[in-house]
């Protein structure tokens, strides 16, 4: 070949070069579709407000625990309009523990759009994730986001899981992908239903009972029992350190010998519990635990407490010590019989196993102003490693 | 060729009756075992876990079989005159106990503390009348911290009398059921194990338990799947494998054989919780179980059992869980609307896709809500058929899928401690299991 013909294929070469398109940069694909259906389905009157849009992130990140000790974890993190463009950068180092709460209405339709953001600190890792609705009634294998019976979201990708809901009650979430592992190291959140009772008419007759606008109820009870004046979810769980150290560390996991130090409720030990701020991590600043678990009501009020459990190792047994609780569901149900029969039931503990839920009410109407303990009875869990005077606690304040 | 023919039958016949003689009887769902009498021998034996391990056991084999864990499952009738013969073929005393039964009568062998125990070669003989219907088990009354974690466990299972017995846990419609499985949850610590493999039985320390295995059945996951009888698990026969079709009511008998506590959760819907310890939970006797509690995750105490009921259909989800086509106007050539035109779910369309048995109508024909990512940003589960919908196959990469062949929608079923879902360090193993639901054309072989 001629010297100007090489000139000219060099030319050539370097133009398609340039004008090949650059990648683009890619944003998670959200999907929000609107609500076109022209029928109210959440019971609130108007017709185009039934879907609701929800965008979650997953990842890693930092907690530090209530002895000050920095512990690495995965979690979801709130990606609620945040720019499609900006949700990788976002969600970096940004899991929350526990994960963002969510809370919908009975008759609702819910799109909840999950990135995957990556592991940061663990570059050898390219876990896809996903979000199981634990309870979600007559669930399809699709959306229960068990990974072995369907998909998971890659690092990088967005899902968008759809849920229609019908069943009011406390459910909770969390990942089930490596779900020894994934739930371990804190992505587990608290979720829960309102039923479309809280929106009746203002004077409609309940068997008895007049509802009021504002009234709210734990569940479609028919009569007001499940009646309620401030509610709170109470999500219990545990940490291993070692385990967590050793994920950091990139070392094998110790399923086996996976022992929990650090019980938490709400992703905190006592007395952060108590803190009403969102509290920042150590490590980059971001704030990784927003939900704290301080009860306040006025006496007279009666207080709900949503607790479920997402422990994989421990039963914890809780207690509130001079208020006692009135169980009016489980399992995201109505604690009624078959026939109508209410089977709620008084008791001053709940014993409450992995993946268990129960809707408990306080009634503060003979119950002195003051500040009570809502805690776990297994004693030993009151701590924060071995730091005694902690873990597993929180205040009740009545005025 | 006529006589040439018959001779070939005549001669097939002969292997597959001797294979009938062989094929657990009546409900392959819950084994049985040939009784009562029921003959069992207490002997030592090995069984696989899941990690590819193997631990010694003691366990009940039927008759001068090879030991079996849990052990042979006992299956009677209300009102049956149970007799079991415990022939002991271990280095230790032992015995049998039956909780929940009453006035059990013992004969042979020496007292022990609970009931006559059965020396080295001696045999003992226990009776008693299985007088209430239920899910129970029996064990090992000798030592049981030692024996019962060596594997002398077992289930029974009273069924009521008649007809009604083959599909009813208790005498009454509110415990009515078209499939059973059973779920025995125990756990083991190897350690004691190796300790009695070596002759250090006596240096078995129980305050220091700390199980590393977690079974249902006497298997871990995944052998939990593998059918009944697999013949690569000679010692552990039973598997926990559910299927159903949409709308069937499956009985799910838990008896917490261990002794931890494992709350079980059931993925894909609640079940009801009907009967606790052998009892329907009723406010008094022939009302059936008005005390029922649905729950997405069940408790049940070491030593006790529970009777729940699951169903699902995927009602109400929103979608046309079949996939089936948005309803369209068929036209028959000139007859519209004609017998083939039917309006599914009086929504004035009328179109040609029928309803699957269960199928809640007003989703017919609803669209699935949401675009799928593509393919580079899934990981693909083995149960996966490549579609969203109940029936469907789809799309797989290469190597991906194909441990659902039917495209059922799997749901695991496993203890909610995520740590008992492992198999000594290993992830995943356990306490856990994978229930299939198949489209109703697909015929379930037990």
């Amino acid at each position: 070949m001629t010297a100007s013909r090489t000139a000219m294929l060099f030319c050539l070469v370097l133009i398609a070069g340039l004008l090949w398109p650059l990648p683009a940069r890619s944003a998670p694909f959200l999907q929000c579709p609107p609500d076109t259906d022209g029928v109210d389905t959440d019971g609130d009157g108007i017709v185009d407000n039934d879907h609701v849009c929800l965008h979650i992130f997953a990842g890693d990140g930092f907690v530090n625990m209530a002895d000050g000790r920095l512990m690495y974890m995965f979690g979801f993190g709130d990606a609620n309009g945040v720019m499609a463009e900006h949700v990788m950068h976002h969600g970096m180092l940004g899991a929350e523990f526990p994960a963002p709460t969510i809370s919908v209405r009975e008759g609702q339709k819910v799109y909840l759009n999950l990135t995957n953001v990556g592991m940061m600190v663990r570059p050898d890792l390219f876990d896809p994730h996903t979000v199981h609705w634990h309870g979600f009634p007559q669930a399809a294998a699709i959306f229960d986001g068990v990974p072995d019976a369907s998909i998971s979201i890659n690092m990088g990708g967005t899902l968008t899981y759809f849920y229609n809901v019908v069943e009011p009650g406390t459910f909770m979430y969390h990942c089930h992908v490596e779900a020894t592992e994934h739930m371990q190291m804190g992505m587990l959140g608290n979720l829960y239903v309102l039923p479309k009772q809280d929106l009746l008419a203002d004077g409609e007759d309940l068997n008895g009972f007049t509802h009021h606008s504002g009234y709210t109820y734990a569940y479609n009870d028919g009569d007001g029992s499940t009646r309620y004046d401030v509610d709170y979810p109470i999500q219990l769980a545990a940490f291993d350190p070692d385990f967590h150290d050793a994920s950091w560390t990139v070392q094998p996991l110790p399923f086996a010998m996976m022992k929990d130090k650090y019980p938490m409720i709400n992703g905190r030990g006592y007395p952060d519990t108590i803190n009403t701020d969102p509290i920042a991590n150590t490590y980059n600043g971001k704030f990784s635990q927003k939900v704290h678990s301080l009860i306040r009501a006025t006496q007279g009020q009666k207080i709900l407490l949503r607790i479920s459990s997402l422990s994989t190792v421990d039963y914890f047994t809780v207690t509130v010590l001079g208020i006692p609780m009135k169980v009016v569901g489980t399992g995201a149900r109505l604690l009624r019989g078959p026939d109508g029969k209410n089977l709620y039931y008084d008791t001053t503990s709940l014993t409450v196993g992995g993946g268990e839920a129960f809707d408990a009410i306080l009634d503060t109407a003979d119950v002195q102003p003051g500040t009570y303990f809502l805690y776990t009875t297994n004693l030993n869990f009151l701590s924060n490693n071995t730091e005694d005077f902690g873990g597993m606690m929180t205040e009740i304040i009545i005025e | 060729m006529t006589t040439n023919r018959s001779r070939r039958v005549a001669v097939m016949a002969v292997p597959v009756l001797a294979l009938l003689a062989l094929a657990p009887s009546v409900s392959a769902m819950v084994p049985e075992t040939p009784g009562p009498p029921f003959n069992f021998t207490a002997r030592a034996g090995h069984i696989s876990t899941a990690d590819g391990g193997s631990l010694l056991m003691w366990g009940y084999a039927n008759g001068d079989g090879i030991m079996q864990y849990p052990g042979p499952n006992i299956v009677v009738t209300q009102g049956d005159l149970v007799t079991v013969v415990l022939t002991n073929q271990l280095p230790v005393p032992t015995s049998i106990v039956f909780p929940g039964q009453v006035e059990v009568a013992a004969s042979g062998g020496t007292a022990g503390l609970l009931t006559q125990e059965a020396a080295p070669g001696e045999t003992v003989t226990y009776t008693f009348t299985a007088a209430e219907a239920g899910t129970y088990h029996y064990h090992s009354g000798t030592r049981p911290d030692l024996q019962i974690e060596m594997g002398l466990v077992g289930a029974i299972v009273v069924r009521p009398q008649g007809a009604m017995g083959m599909h009813m846990a208790y005498p009454h419609m509110g415990a009515a059921f078209d499939r059973e499985y059973l779920f025995l949850f125990t756990e083991i610590d190897p350690r004691i194990h190796d300790l009695v493999e070596c002759g250090q039985m006596d240096e078995v320390d129980n305050a220091d338990y700390f199980p590393v295995y977690w079974f249902i059945n006497g298997r871990n996951a995944p052998d939990t799947m593998a059918d009944n009888f697999a013949p690569w698990l000679p010692s552990q026969p039973y598997a926990c494998m559910p299927m159903m079709h949409p709308g069937d009511r499956m009985l799910m008998r838990i008896i917490s054989a261990g002794r931890d506590l494992h709350s079980f959760h059931t993925h894909g819907n609640n079940f009801t919780i009907i009967a606790r310890d052998g009892r329907l939970l009723e406010s008094a006797p022939g009302l059936g179980p008005d005390l029922a509690e649905s729950n997405f995750t069940i408790s049940v105490t070491p030593g006790g059992t529970a009777d729940a009921i699951f169903t699902w259909t995927g009602e109400k989800l929103g979608w046309d869980i079949y996939g089936h086509q948005q309803d369209i106007d068929n036209e028959p050539l000139g007859d519209f609307p004609g017998p083939g035109d039917i309006d599914h779910n009086n929504d004035g369309i009328f179109d040609n896709v029928p309803m699957e048995d269960h199928e809640y109508a007003p989703d017919h024909g609803k669209p699935f809500p949401v675009v799928l990512p593509d393919v580079k940003d899934l990981t693909f589960g083995g149960m996966y058929s490549g579609s969203p919908f109940l029936g469907a196959m789809g799309f797989l990469p290469p190597g991906e899928g194909g441990m659902n062949p039917h495209a059922g929608f799997m749901y695991m079923w496993h203890s909610h401690l995520e740590k008992e879902m492992t198999n000594n360090d290993i992830f995943p193993g356990g306490l856990m299991t994978m229930p299939l639901v198949v489209p109703h054309h697909v015929e379930i072989m037990h």
